[in-house]
């Protein structure tokens, strides 16, 4: 009986390896923060970090369900770019436009996702060079949209990046929110165990009769609709939508995921890990940031990070 | 009597549909430049045929090596990152073409051990080649910068100018040294064990073991190869570009990809050809030449590249099922 219930231990830890993997890269950098520098330890700069990983947390939620599916998004950078191009050239510092241009990025989000559920369900190419594909048209006319900032946001807007709701980030408080109703739609929800199933075994899933197709679309558009959300984000932070704000989202988004044990082949992992990588990540640069470190430093520490990552989950041995 | 008509029309039909597969690709190219040429007078200038050729040279070296990787069920994301680090080294001395030696020795240092690292992660930690191969470009580019603190200073080496730049009776020495690698390694890949291994491995590393091969060994080649032409190709482009800077090559890695998956080198492994991967390096550059000989907004480019990208892998895809 004990044998038993310690395996049963043994294996949850195993499955949810990169939580504790994870978690315990954070306390660690806390701990080499905190002892660099007393401003590290302040609970404004913990705040911050919140803050600043807001944008980056809601794409990789997105990245999370699209990997789990066995896919991956390669779009998310263009469509953020996208996004925020139209969201501040639509509005363009009237009040009045605001809301019809929120609705229509999160419509023009989804729509994107549903383009590349569709493609990968009727063409039958690997997401990877769908999305690819997708991105780069995206990416073509956003530029051919505007060349430049677009438009402008009215200085109220900026509440959505900077507020504080109960001294907390309001853009923290939204993109934990949307972790845990994520996190409770995949174990509760029958379409949420769909995507786990999809994902890790395409031929079984078929054969017991899995809607594939519903379950693409679903996570497909979510990723879309999850780029756009972090755009808006982005754009009340920057007060303007730029042709290249989402450039560096598309990969970025794919590292906390990765960190966080998601296994690229699909079907196992958790937003849980996905969120503790992108704060691991956030944690990093700022830690970084107060060591004195370049950019250049942050960006080798990133790279080894990933490698540290990925070759501590070895993946499914390919059959 | 009508039965042996039948039967002897059919493998005819069958004959002219495999033609069509195998040179469908290249027939396309032959059409595309046709069409170019009736509908932009200068697409057959002296000038832009060599502007064109110098273009396809860096770019299809990189091809060759992707090819290899894609071949054994890979993909090296990592290239432009190597092309960059190489291209780097060559403005990191003097200038003169007595540097030249430690250039080389630097540049196929820096292609070989990224090459190497890429095929370990992938066989003995079984990590994605996606993943693999993002995180040695991570990690290059960071070395890159630190090395640079920003902006690469110094001259490229008059030699490498050269060969990035010049040309002999309207030949660019680039292409030359493209069809060089481009001969070397179609045999290597068609006429050696090595090669055959390759295709095995590609096909099913389960079979490739059972009949003997080292597969692990086969695909850290592979990814070697492909880092050690990167480098190459980086070197020949650090004489193309104007200004050498910590993104020249950028976009290779996709534009090398999207080639070899126009050119029909499966990303399932195991199938494809140099050739045919060239052709469709060949029709990408060709493209973007058009679009901007028609004087087309420089950013359609990219949804033309886009569009190309997800037809030309349905086409295959579809085709294969």
């Amino acid at each position: 009986m004990r044998a038993v219930s310690r395996s049963t231990f043994a294996r949850l830890v195993h499955d949810r390896r990169g939580v504790f993997v994870v978690a315990g890269l954070i306390v660690a950098l806390a701990a080499v923060g905190g002892l660099q520098s007393d401003r590290f330890r302040t609970a404004e700069n913990v705040l911050n970090v919140l803050e600043q990983s807001t944008a980056l947390a809601i794409v990789s939620l997105g990245q999370t369900i699209t990997i789990l599916t066995g896919g991956i998004d390669l779009s998310v950078g263009s469509l953020i770019s996208l996004s925020s191009v139209l969201l501040s050239g639509v509005t363009d510092n009237d009040p009045n436009m605001i809301v019809w241009a929120l609705i229509m990025v999160l419509l023009v989000g989804i729509f994107v996702g549903l383009i590349n559920a569709t493609c990968v369900i009727l063409t039958g190419v690997h997401p990877l060079i769908v999305t690819l594909g997708t991105g780069t048209i995206l990416q073509g006319i956003v530029l051919l949209y505007t060349l430049g900032p677009a438009g402008g946001m009215p200085a109220e807007f900026s509440d959505f990046a900077y507020g504080r709701f109960f001294g907390l980030p309001v853009g923290a408080i939204l993109a934990v929110g949307l972790f845990v109703a994520v996190g409770t739609f995949l174990r509760h929800v029958r379409m949420g165990r769909y995507i786990f199933a999809v994902g890790d075994d395409p031929l079984a899933a078929k054969m017991m009769g899995l809607p594939r197709a519903k379950v693409l679309l679903i996570a497909y558009a979510f990723s879309g609709v999850a780029a756009s959300l972090a755009a808006i984000f982005l754009v009340a932070r920057f007060g303007v939508g730029q042709p290249y704000t989402g450039q560096n989202y598309t990969l970025s988004s794919i590292t906390p995921v990765v960190v966080g044990g998601t296994i690229l082949s699909g079907g196992r992992g958790g937003v849980l890990g996905s969120l503790l990588g992108v704060y691991l990540i956030s944690l990093l640069n700022n830690v970084l940031n107060f060591m004195d470190l370049s950019t250049h430093y942050q960006m080798i520490a990133q790279g080894l990070i990933v490698v540290i990552a990925v070759s501590a989950y070895v993946e499914r041995a390919r059959s | 009597m009508s039965n042996q008509v039948a039967s002897n029309r059919a493998p005819a039909a069958a004959v002219g549909v495999d033609i069509f597969r195998r040179y469908g690709i290249h027939l396309f190219l032959v059409i595309l430049i046709c069409a170019s040429a009736i509908l932009s007078p200068a697409f057959l200038s002296r000038q832009n045929i060599s502007n064109v050729l110098l273009q396809v040279a860096p770019l299809g070296i990189v091809i060759v090596g992707q090819t290899f990787v894609i071949l054994v069920r890979g993909l090296d994301l990592s290239v432009a990152s190597v092309m960059a680090t190489s291209a780097v080294t060559a403005t990191g001395f003097g200038g003169g073409d007595g540097d030249m030696p430690v250039i080389v020795v630097l540049a196929i240092a820096v292609g070989l051990l990224t090459g190497l690292a890429n095929g370990l992660l992938v066989t003995k930690r079984n990590v994605s080649p996606f993943l693999a191969t993002l995180a040695t470009m991570i990690v290059l580019q960071g070395l890159r910068f630190g090395y640079t603190q920003g902006a690469p200073s110094g001259n490229i080496p008059p030699f490498l100018r050269l060969l990035g730049s010049g040309q002999i009776h309207g030949i660019p020495y680039g292409v030359m040294a493209l069809a060089a690698v481009a001969a070397i390694f179609t045999l290597i890949l068609g006429s050696s064990t090595f090669g055959r291994g390759v295709y095995i491995t590609g096909g099913g590393p389960q079979t490739a073991r059972l009949v003997g091969i080292d597969a692990d060994r086969t695909i850290i080649l592979c990814y070697v190869i492909s880092g050690l032409l990167a480098a190459l190709a980086g070197l020949l482009l650090s004489g193309f570009v104007p200004v050498v800077d910590n993104w020249v090559g950028r976009g290779f890695e996709i534009d090398s990809i999207v080639a070899c998956v126009m050119g029909g080198v499966a990303l399932s492994g195991g199938r494809g050809t140099i050739l045919a991967a060239l052709v469709g390096g060949a029709i990408l550059i060709v493209v973007f030449n058009v679009v901007l000989l028609l004087g087309m907004p420089i950013q359609l480019q990219l949804v033309v590249k886009g569009a190309v990208i997800v037809l030309a892998a349905a086409i295959y895809v579809k085709r294969d099922s």
